[in-house]
């Protein structure tokens, strides 16, 4: 097979192999790898002693029963919109399609200070249902908050995956099944869900390997008591405990890949079943007065409340915190502060107007690296060969590989770096950091493109290919034109993630010039000038906010046109 | 201020290399000082910065440079441990329970011992010293003590009262793990109850409804919010607060047991340093009279030089404990590690 392609393919599957090994596999190997080796010998003792003791047990029990919570919050919040988005059809409708993907850039920091000010003690929440004569709930530090936090993060996921998938059901099925006497609900049940339920599968997937994962925001909304394994692993490897760091992010991963395993190989199943569609023509949302009494868009505009409070809730919370000071009062001194930043001579100062400018250009970077490397891993997805799921869970394993285990093993091993032949090679700077991205990204560019891919009619490329294309050309030219709505939707989450991106960034920015939005915001917490406060960092995250939305709408326009 | 910025999502040990000069060796001359701190010590108005101008101004050709790895002295320890360069003459903040870690994880030592060539080291409190091996020299302390809000609760001033009804669902600690003021308060219980007593008393806390939250950031804007009347903090937050129409009687200092536990942050030379006579001479300045009064206002924490007094605002709004306590050197060698893995073991099973 391979020998009959063109150069391009064969030059992407190395390229992005060899972009894998140098920012993933090696550094991640070499923290892996002390999990079983240790005074220069490999021994199973560091696992034997993690798997036999009863904390232990305890720890990854309550996190995958968090992880499933919130796996079921995110599609129970995120199935509707994707209803909602995908068959009506209302004003600004292709905007809310795309700042679904919002939520990815945003900094658990500041969803954390968001959700704070949203659902605390004297949150807008309470402050709402004081006025109605209801509650005060308590949220705060409860693991109800954590699900709803992982919920803002991963409900957008699920919609715009679903969203995909709906918006490609052919019409033409439904609506032969109509005439063959189905009803709406049998219709759905047997054609239409059938269509969805991988784009549904991938993204709980997805969600359940991330909020397993998951470390900022258990961190900062909840408390010790409701620790996570990332959350141990984090405090073991602050304490250098770094074997039994390893040994708990060794069964993290192989838990991880594992499900991404089992995932891929039923995802593979599902692949032929697509077909040609033009979509289906979507039903206006407002009709009128009949859309006071028809109860599927009453239950819409009781899901569109619920929205309103989970997803705008915190973030309206956050800006209106960027111009209040801790008793309430309007101010404008948390921008002034940005300014009086920018215009620091003062060694170390982190300046806000540089850190937009290298989000938006690391985010290109990353973007362009991104989309062929989630591609080739596409084209490799959509092969038929023996061992192609095992190839390509290997290549979706950023994915399984926690944020704490990546970033110590960039840590030892670029950042510190190696020994080579009597030189010391050290990889910094921006094209490490647009590099990392990259490899954090592209999975996604996959996830999405995958599905496409593989429903585009094999004839088309048959006939390609017979009439003397060779493999690469028939990619360039006659399946990738068919896909550029995934590839669209690739681009935003490459995007999103770099721009979101916080760990490696971090540690492999070049002093403060390299520094992104993310890092000048946690910068902009520590810093003291206007006494222990957050209107700094709040200021950055407004800005960050209103960067990354104009960005997401001109992403999905521009790429609309293609469309 | 070492109230370590609260890390969002920083994967790495909190991770942070937002350090020009890390890799950067190339143009080292034999006058740059490379000075490894944490980075709210550095940047406009800082005590770094103001020591780098004074600094500088005071030796002709010699430049000061920060370095601020966000792991701080974790970032050192393995760099020594792989047999990285370390890049950095001296390192800014240290404490106890560091300097501990940094023994046990290493063979070679990543300190010079630098006690008697450096002016003025003598002049340290001594209460505040806590290197016995005359490597660290204590620059200036915090204390660790409550901060409560007297329209809510009434003053806490005893450990034991903390367990009383009055109390309960009313403090929020941070996580002895990862954060200064978390970990400077189990010890002061530890302190307070004894290594096996210290348990029960957590416990008992627990069952009264104490909550760990990560670090000082979020515990305190969890304070600010009105999510519990008291929170652990430092004797020194009414610097900050102090000021025309705001209420302090949300700023109330509450020393325990009539106590405030002592974190001293100290400095020292790398043993690797490529300009260690620059080092020592930069570690004499910093514990000048002037020195010393421009690092506590800019760092709102309490000189460690004998006699030295700032003056304004901080000298009014900064309050220091009756009974200043903490463990030495030798107290947490060989049994910090077990205490606080005890102790979150014990929170997490709750």
């Amino acid at each position: 097979m391979w020998r009959r392609d063109g150069r391009l393919l064969p030059a992407g599957v190395a390229a992005t192999l060899a972009a894998l090994v140098v920012v993933f596999y090696y550094p991640v190997g070499s923290v892996l790898a002390s999990a079983v080796h240790a005074g220069g010998r490999l021994t199973l003792a560091p696992l034997v002693s993690v798997v036999g003791d009863p904390f232990y047990h305890d720890l990854f029990a309550f996190t995958a029963y968090q992880a499933l919570l919130s796996t079921v919050a995110s599609v129970v919040v995120g199935l509707p919109g994707a209803y909602l988005i995908s068959r009506f059809e209302f004003p600004g409708r292709q905007f809310l399609r795309s700042v679904t993907i919002l939520p990815f850039v945003l900094p658990s920091i500041m969803v954390a200070v968001g959700f704070l000010a949203m659902f605390g003690r004297t949150g807008l929440l309470n402050d709402v249902l004081a006025v109605v004569g209801l509650g005060p709930v308590e949220l705060t530090f409860t693991l109800e908050l954590i699900v709803l936090a992982h919920a803002f993060y991963n409900a957008p996921l699920v919609t715009r995956l679903v969203t995909a998938a709906w918006e490609s059901v052919d019409p033409a099925r439904v609506e032969t099944a109509r005439t063959l006497g189905a009803s709406p609900v049998r219709a759905f049940r047997d054609v239409t869900l059938p269509q969805l339920l991988p784009a549904l599968l991938t993204a709980s997937v997805l969600t359940f390997i991330f909020t397993f994962m998951s470390f900022p925001i258990v961190l900062a909304l909840g408390g010790l008591d409701l620790a996570t394994v990332e959350v141990w692993l984090f405090a073991r490897v602050q304490n250098l405990d770094l074997t039994e760091a390893a040994t708990l992010g060794a069964i993290e991963t192989a838990l991880s890949l594992g499900l991404i395993y089992v995932y891929l190989r039923f995802e593979a199943t599902q692949l032929r079943a697509g077909g040609e569609s033009r979509g289906r023509a979507r039903t206006p949302l407002f009709a009128g007065w009949r859309s006071l009494v028809d109860p599927r868009r009453l239950a819409l505009f009781a899901y569109a409340g619920a929205a309103l409070v989970l997803f705008v809730g915190p973030l309206v919370s956050l800006v209106v915190e960027s111009v209040t000071t801790p008793d309430g009062a309007f101010t404008l001194r948390y921008y002034e502060f940005l300014l009086a930043q920018q215009s620091s001579t003062a060694v170390g100062t982190t300046r806000p107007f540089p850190a937009v400018r290298n989000s938006l250009l690391f985010g290109a970077g990353a973007l362009v690296l991104a989309l062929p490397m989630g591609v080739v891993v596409s084209v490799v997805a959509t092969r038929d060969s023996r061992g192609s799921r095992l190839a390509e869970a290997l290549l979706t394993a950023p994915l399984a590989v926690s944020g704490i285990v990546l970033g110590l093993g960039m840590l030892r091993s670029l950042v510190f770096g190696t020994t080579l032949f009597g030189y010391r090679l050290t990889v910094t700077g921006p094209v490490a950091i647009v590099a990392a991205h990259a490899v954090a990204a592209y999975p996604f560019v996959s996830r999405n493109v995958t599905p496409a891919l593989g429903s585009i009619d094999d004839r088309l490329v048959d006939a390609a290919r017979a009439l003397g294309a060779d493999r690469s050309t028939a990619l360039v030219d006659i399946e990738l034109p068919l896909v550029v709505p995934a590839l669209v939707a690739g681009a935003a989450f490459a995007f999103a993630i770099s721009i979101g991106e916080f760990d490696s960034t971090v540690l492999l920015a070049e002093g403060v010039d390299s520094a992104t939005m993310p890092v000048a915001l946690e910068r902009y917490t520590g810093n003291r000038s206007l006494g222990p406060n957050l209107g700094p960092a709040t200021a950055m995250g407004t800005v960050l906010l209103a960067v990354t939305t104009v960005s997401f709408v001109l992403i999905d326009r521009v790429g609309g046109r293609w469309q | 201020m070492k109230r370590r910025a609260f890390l969002s999502g920083v994967g790495v040990a909190g991770a942070t290399a937002l350090a020009g000069c890390i890799n950067d060796t190339s143009n080292q001359s034999d006058n740059t000082l490379t000075v490894a701190t944490y980075s709210s010590f550095t940047g406009e108005d800082s005590a770094g910065n103001w020591l780098k101008s004074a600094f500088e101004s005071e030796n002709g050709d010699a430049t000061v440079e920060f370095t601020t790895p966000e792991n701080g002295v974790n970032q050192f320890i393995q760099r020594k441990s792989e047999g990285a360069p370390i890049d950095a003459d001296l390192f800014v903040g240290l404490n106890t329970g560091e300097l501990v870690r940094a023994d046990e994880q290493l063979d070679d030592p990543l300190f010079a011992e630098t006690d008697g060539e450096v002016d003025g080291a003598g002049s340290v409190k001594p209460a505040l010293d806590f290197d016995p091996d005359g490597r660290v020299i204590p620059y200036d302390t915090g204390y660790i003590s409550l901060v409560y809000d007297e329209g809510e609760v009434d003053a806490p001033e005893t450990f034991d009262a903390l367990l009383e009804p009055a109390y309960e669902d009313a403090l929020i600690a941070q996580n002895a793990q990862q954060s200064d003021p978390g970990r400077a308060f189990l010890l002061w219980t530890i302190h307070e109850k004894g290594a096996d007593g210290y348990l029960d008393y957590w416990q008992a806390l627990d069952d009264n409804g104490v909550r760990i939250l990560s670090d000082w950031e979020p515990a305190y804007n969890a304070y600010t919010n009105e999510e519990a009347p008291m929170v652990v903090s430092y004797s020194t937050d009414q610097v900050f607060y102090h000021g025309e129409g705001v209420d302090m009687s949300r700023h109330q200092v509450g020393f325990l047991n009539e106590q405030g536990y002592a974190n001293p942050e100290g400095m020292a030379q790398f043993a690797d340093a490529d300009n260690p006579e620059l080092a020592r001479s930069f570690m004499s300045f910093v514990l000048g009279t002037e020195a010393q009064s421009e690092i506590a206002t800019r760092n709102v924490q309490f000189p460690a030089v004998e006699g030295v007094e700032p003056g304004g605002d901080f000298g009014e709004y900064a309050l220091e404990p009756p009974e200043p306590v903490t463990f030495g050197y030798d107290e947490l060698a060989g049994n910090v590690d077990g205490w606080i893995e005890d102790w979150a073991r014990q929170v997490v099973s709750n």
